[in-house]
């Protein structure tokens, strides 16, 4: 980098840099290949010591623990040896031609109400690709700068081809913009007219997940990562194109939105949309899989029908040994009851963005979203506060999601009886010899303090759901699996605290995993697939009535538990 | 398709109406296929209407729309339309059709697919039916099936069907799925 105080037989690390040379250590926005290696030495203490990344400009000169510890940005404190940081893939803002707001305001917003990380993700397009791409990467460096403890990332929601919208995003790096802006020219299913449910099409989809694991591999960008967003509400992603991305790239293609965004959108006129909640609004059309039933294009306690189903596509998958998780998310637009209308003025066409928000005068009872993290929360365990370990914990699963602050932490361990290790948690796999006992052992912190609608969450029940693996479905289009089911509920009722329970799977003899789901009990009903399999699941949400506050739910990922034959 | 009020569950229908039964002048009926490529439910329901009525059809004529998969007819899905027609009738010569062994144009294919889906009863949508200008507003489930060819009315992800007086917000929307139908998609 050009400051010319090499000291190559020496190992420098935990000396002091000067400012000059300390600081592209810091910037993630310096790919590690670029440092030289004192530079490199001090990346690398900093990622160990769990401080590379936004907070870590914060703090300028970080010489102890102490500091390091002040440094822990939003005094989070890890739990069971994570930071579980708060965040969220999926929100607009005026570079996309449904949105309006600054990028500053969505991540103010989000940090606000308390998220550790944010991807920007404008709507894939022409204008967008030509234009709004480049455009977004100042204001989210920016962003960075101004708010140190939440990490922000540029992505983009593609038009996936042949299906749904999804987000790709990339972490932080000198060519993200143009690796983003190749990705949206060559694969967004807008840019190329390639939404029609055709092979060719589909293809392009496989092709553009590729790319992105191309880029990665010739570290043209550190990471990327795609995830598929509200996945029935159209049922435009069949089963087969689900199965065929995670196959295709299981680094990059890592899962779904387990609830989709618009949470507010079924609140009754006229104080709001009156619509269907997650705006799931429609029925099949054309490009649709004619395998998906009327019930799929609903939202179950706000929960997409893939995830809500206890035996169903989400359940399908893990059985077969998948990887694939779930995350919940805000798909922030326009915010209900906001005062905003966009700036006077604006050609989106011709500027790739609306010009700056100003003041209506008129609260929007019209808009069905929250701002980030106000009321959908995916928490990610990352071993560190930086945007590579941020993204190595959403693809690891370590993943638990949330509506309306129902519990402030959960801790899952899947552990051999009385082996006293440490175990699998979230995403993981627990190793054990055949006919070993198996404990699940769940540490929930209940909500403690009011959430943004100002009232305590009280979590009633939680329940364990637990699956036979049962490998690779011979039909692609599956969409069930028979041995899944609700295997333990716990009645917990109560609002603040720590509760803690342990499910004794007992004797396990075949490959399983198993998974946990939680309520407000406000609102249940027998499973799809009958109350043998979920005796109190979630009830389908009724159009234009439909409270997201007095339904509350949160889903973890699962833990797999192989016995050695 | 709206919800029910007085049932916590969002609306969705199936339904049971009566068979299409003869023409009004009492000759065979048959069932004419149309495909002109239509990408979007609108469109297809607007060259539904637009045959319908070019052809002089009352009504109440049982029409319905299909889904035809990238393939068939074309290279991309599209929605071709059906149609409860006497026999005696002429096809329509700007889109693709099919009546019986006879069929015409490029996407004829298609048009043969949704004749077949609503002569077997296998699939598609009732668009058009005896009674649907009257399913408006928000109704009970008796008038709904006092006043149309609607027989039954169930709500998704219930158990059982709804009370006779149980409202349902019609949104002006009544689209029932066919493979369920007695109207003869």
């Amino acid at each position: 980098m050009g400051h010319g105080h090499h000291h190559q037989h020496h190992d420098r690390s935990h000396e002091p840099l000067d400012e000059g040379e300390a600081a592209p250590a810091r910037d993630l926005t310096i790919p590690d290949e670029d440092l030289s290696p004192a530079q490199l030495s001090r990346r690398r203490m900093f990622r160990r010591a769990g401080l590379l990344g936004a907070g870590l400009t914060a703090a300028g000169v970080l010489g102890t623990q102490a500091e390091a510890a002040a440094a822990t940005p939003g005094g989070r404190e890890p739990k069971d040896g994570y930071l579980w940081l708060a965040g969220d893939h999926h929100i607009h803002t005026q570079h996309s031609g449904d949105g309006i707001y600054r990028v500053i305001d969505q991540v103010r917003h989000g940090n606000a109400y308390g998220l550790g990380w944010v991807v920007i993700t404008d709507h894939g397009g022409a204008t967008h690709a030509k234009i709004g791409v480049d455009k977004v990467n100042p204001d989210i460096v920016a962003a960075r700068e101004a708010v140190k403890d939440t990490l922000v990332f540029q992505g983009l929601e593609w038009n996936i081809p042949a299906a749904e919208h999804g987000t790709v995003f990339v972490a932080p790096g000198r060519r993200e913009v143009e690796t983003l802006k190749e990705f949206e020219n060559s694969f967004d299913g807008s840019v190329k007219d390639a939404g029609a449910n055709t092979p060719q099409n589909e293809a392009l989809a496989i092709a553009g997940l590729n790319f992105l694991a191309e880029s990665v591999r010739k570290r043209r960008i550190p990471d990327a990562l795609f995830l598929a967003n509200h996945p029935s509400r159209k049922g435009l992603d069949s089963p087969h194109e689900i199965r065929g991305w995670r196959d295709a790239q299981p680094s990059i293609a890592v899962g779904m939105e387990g609830a989709p965004g618009h949470q507010a959108a079924g609140l009754p006129k006229p104080h709001g949309p009156g619509g269907g909640r997650g705006y799931y609004d429609g029925g099949p059309g054309a490009d649709s899989f004619p395998g998906y039933p009327a019930e799929s294009y609903k939202t179950f306690g706000g929960f997409d029908w893939m995830t809500a189903t206890v035996g169903g596509l989400w359940d399908s998958l893990l059985a077969e040994g998948k990887p694939w998780w779930i995350t919940a998310n805000s798909d922030s637009h326009t915010v209900h009851g906001d005062t905003s209308v966009r700036g006077p003025g604006s050609d989106f066409d011709a500027n790739g963005r609306y010009e700056d928000p100003v003041y209506g005068g008129v609260p929007n009872t019209g808009a069905g979203d929250f701002w980030p993290g106000y009321y959908s929360r995916t928490h990610v365990g990352s071993r560190t506060f930086s945007y590579e370990a941020l993204m190595d914990g959403l693809r690891a699963g370590r993943v638990w999601v949330d509506h309306g602050g129902l519990i402030s932490g959960l801790v899952v361990r899947a552990t051999t009886a009385g082996h006293g290790r440490r175990g699998a948690t979230l995403g993981e796999t627990l190793d054990v010899r055949r006919g070993d006992r198996v404990e699940l052992t769940m540490e929930i912190t209940l909500a403690g303090r009011p959430n943004w609608a100002q009232f305590v969450p009280t979590l009633a029940r939680v329940d364990v759901i637990q699956g036979d693996v049962t490998g690779p479905a011979p039909d692609k289009d599956v969409f069930t699996t028979p041995n899944t089911k609700v295997v333990q509920s716990y009645e917990v009722g109560r609002t603040s605290g720590t509760v803690t329970f342990t499910y004794r799977l007992g004797r396990v003899d075949r490959p399983v995993y198993v998974r946990l789901r939680g309520t407000d009990g406000k609102r249940s009903a027998p499973g799809l697939l009958g109350a043998g399999v979920d005796p109190h699941g979630p009830q389908i949400d009724v159009h234009g009535d439909a409270d997201p506050w007095n339904d509350l739910w949160f889903y973890s990922n699962p833990i797999w538990i192989l016995p050695r034959r | 398709m709206g919800p029910t009020t007085g049932e916590p569950t969002t609306g969705g229908f199936t339904t049971d109406g009566p068979t299409t039964g003869g023409s009004a002048d009492g000759g065979p009926m048959t069932v004419l296929g149309i495909d002109a490529g239509s990408r979007t439910l609108p469109e297809a329901e607007h060259l539904l209407r637009t045959v319908a009525r070019s052809l002089g059809l009352p009504g109440g004529t049982v029409g319905c729309t299909h889904f035809v998969p990238a393939g068939l007819a074309g290279d991309e899905p599209h929605i071709a339309c059906s149609l409860a027609v006497p026999g005696s009738v002429t096809p329509p010569a700007d889109v693709s059709w099919a009546a019986g062994g006879q069929r015409g144009g490029p996407r004829a294919e298609g048009a043969a697919t949704a004749a077949a889906e609503h002569a077997a009863r296998r699939g598609g949508r009732v668009v058009t039916f005896p009674g649907h200008d009257l399913l408006t507003g928000t109704m009970s489930v008796a008038a709904i099936r006092d006043g149309s060819a609607i027989e039954r009315v169930l709500v998704l992800a219930s158990p059982g069907p709804p009370g006779d007086d149980t409202l349902v917000v019609t949104n002006d929307h009544v689209r029932p799925p066919a493979s369920v139908s007695g109207l003869g998609c």
